[in-house]
């Protein structure tokens, strides 16, 4: 393993070190190349795509890229219902056993008033502008989406599997009808309908649930969005059929159920 | 338990996060945590540095109800409840003290396969401190 990559809008510092507690924790040789990617739920492609351009130039490493994330607001705001917790992980390497990457494009824009935090503050908040927030997550993923596909020379109708960001239920919906996805092609990566907002693990973790069972030279589009704002497409073709031992899926039916009371305690709310 | 300095839990860092024990080359005998002298032969120079697996049974337990947390796990207390602890013997043969998780206290039972996972512990001086707690163990 030559690079490690991190991603989380939530790390437990504002300044450290991140990537040093994983790579110790897994026993990775020191002299790895880490990165931490925060800020923005745009980090985990950000993450995803930095060691693809490391393994561009070292073609016999291996990447490991992993995004946790919990993104958390105040219980009296709007966005904290739908806030959830998730994560994934992937190792890269040039000859894929499970998919390989084939192309990627971005897009940013500056856009503000929209899902941000202060210096100080640890809880998310919006502006409420509504509209005019959805027209930065519509002009980016489209855009991202729009200039991966002329690279590739495709239609959005070529891809099996398409997973976007999913910051709700609703927006990736409207995204992908303007881009010209239709919504059988979401079914398998939308994770937000059972885990809520993953907030920088939402398209990597819907990538993981598609990735379970997508089945050999399926296509796939994967489309992350962050506020500020930019987003990530990646395109993607499945390399076998495989039978994994661990699935998005399954891990999600594995759950115990809370009271809200027992939710407020644990995000400290009451003590 | 009372206050582990930074220096302290630093230098535990190896065993905390990654179970790294010591084995006697004279008389086999696994140290966890790793000690300058066997216990078993007395062998004082001639040790391995190994992984332990993590994997074991619960040897003994006991439930941390209200108010008898040690003061960082206070938090924790407060937040989630009452806790189980456990004293588990490892595969490799130590026996170590952790927290079982993800787990309601009236289910652990003496004997039920358990294995280590890498988890925030508690914080203390603004310092996170990951360790070991114990999940049940599938099959």
């Amino acid at each position: 393993m030559s690079r490690c990559a991190l991603a989380s809008t939530t790390p437990p510092y504002g300044e450290k070190l991140l990537s040093s507690s994983l790579v110790t924790g897994l026993g990775l040789p020191n002299d790895i190349l880490v990165s931490d990617h925060t800020t923005s739920t745009r980090a985990g492609t950000e993450a995803l795509l930095a060691c693809v351009e490391h393994l561009a130039a070292n073609p016999d490493g291996h990447a490991l890229v992993a995004v946790a994330d919990a993104p958390i607001a105040s219980l009296l705001d709007p966005l904290e219902h739908g806030l959830g917790a998730g994560a994934a992980a992937f190792v890269l390497s040039t000859n894929g056993s499970i998919a390989s990457i084939e192309g990627h494009a971005s897009h940013v824009i500056e856009h503000f008033g929209e899902r941000f935090r202060g210096p100080e503050e640890d809880r998310l908040h919006d502006l409420g502008i509504r509209k005019f927030s959805e027209e930065s997550y519509l002009s980016a993923t489209a855009g991202a989406a729009g200039t991966l596909l002329s690279q590739l020379r495709r239609k959005p109708g070529d891809f099996v599997h398409a997973v976007l960001q999913q910051p709700d239920a609703r927006l990736p919906g409207i995204a992908s009808a303007k881009i010209g996805l239709s919504n059988h092609q979401l079914v398998a990566g939308l994770v937000s309908a059972y885990l809520g907002d993953l907030g920088a693990a939402s398209t990597l973790v819907g990538l993981a649930a598609v990735l379970d069972v997508a089945k050999r030279n399926d296509t796939v589009l994967a489309i992350s969005y962050g506020s500020g704002a930019g987003s990530d497409a990646i395109a993607l073709r499945v390399a076998g059929d495989r039978r994994p031992s661990v699935s998005v899926r399954a891990e999600a039916a594995r759950k115990d159920y809370l009271d809200y009371l027992q939710y407020a305690k644990l995000r400290r709310a009451l003590r | 338990m009372a206050h582990v300095s930074v220096p302290m839990y630093w230098r535990s860092v190896p065993q905390r996060y990654r179970l790294i024990a010591n084995k006697c080359r004279t008389c086999g005998y696994v140290m966890f945590p790793p000690k300058a002298v066997c216990p078993s032969c007395g062998e004082r120079a001639a040790f391995d540095e190994i992984g332990l697996s993590g994997r074991g049974t619960v040897y003994s337990f006991a439930t941390i109800a209200a108010g008898s947390a040690p003061p960082e796990f206070a938090d924790q207390e407060r937040a989630s409840g009452p806790y189980p602890i456990a004293v588990v013997e490892l595969v490799e043969g130590p026996r170590i003290t952790g927290q079982l998780t993800d787990v309601d206290s009236k289910d652990v039972r003496i004997g039920m396969s358990v294995r280590a996972e890498l988890r925030r512990i508690y914080e203390e001086e603004g310092v996170v401190r990951y360790g070991f707690k114990f999940i049940l163990a599938e099959g």
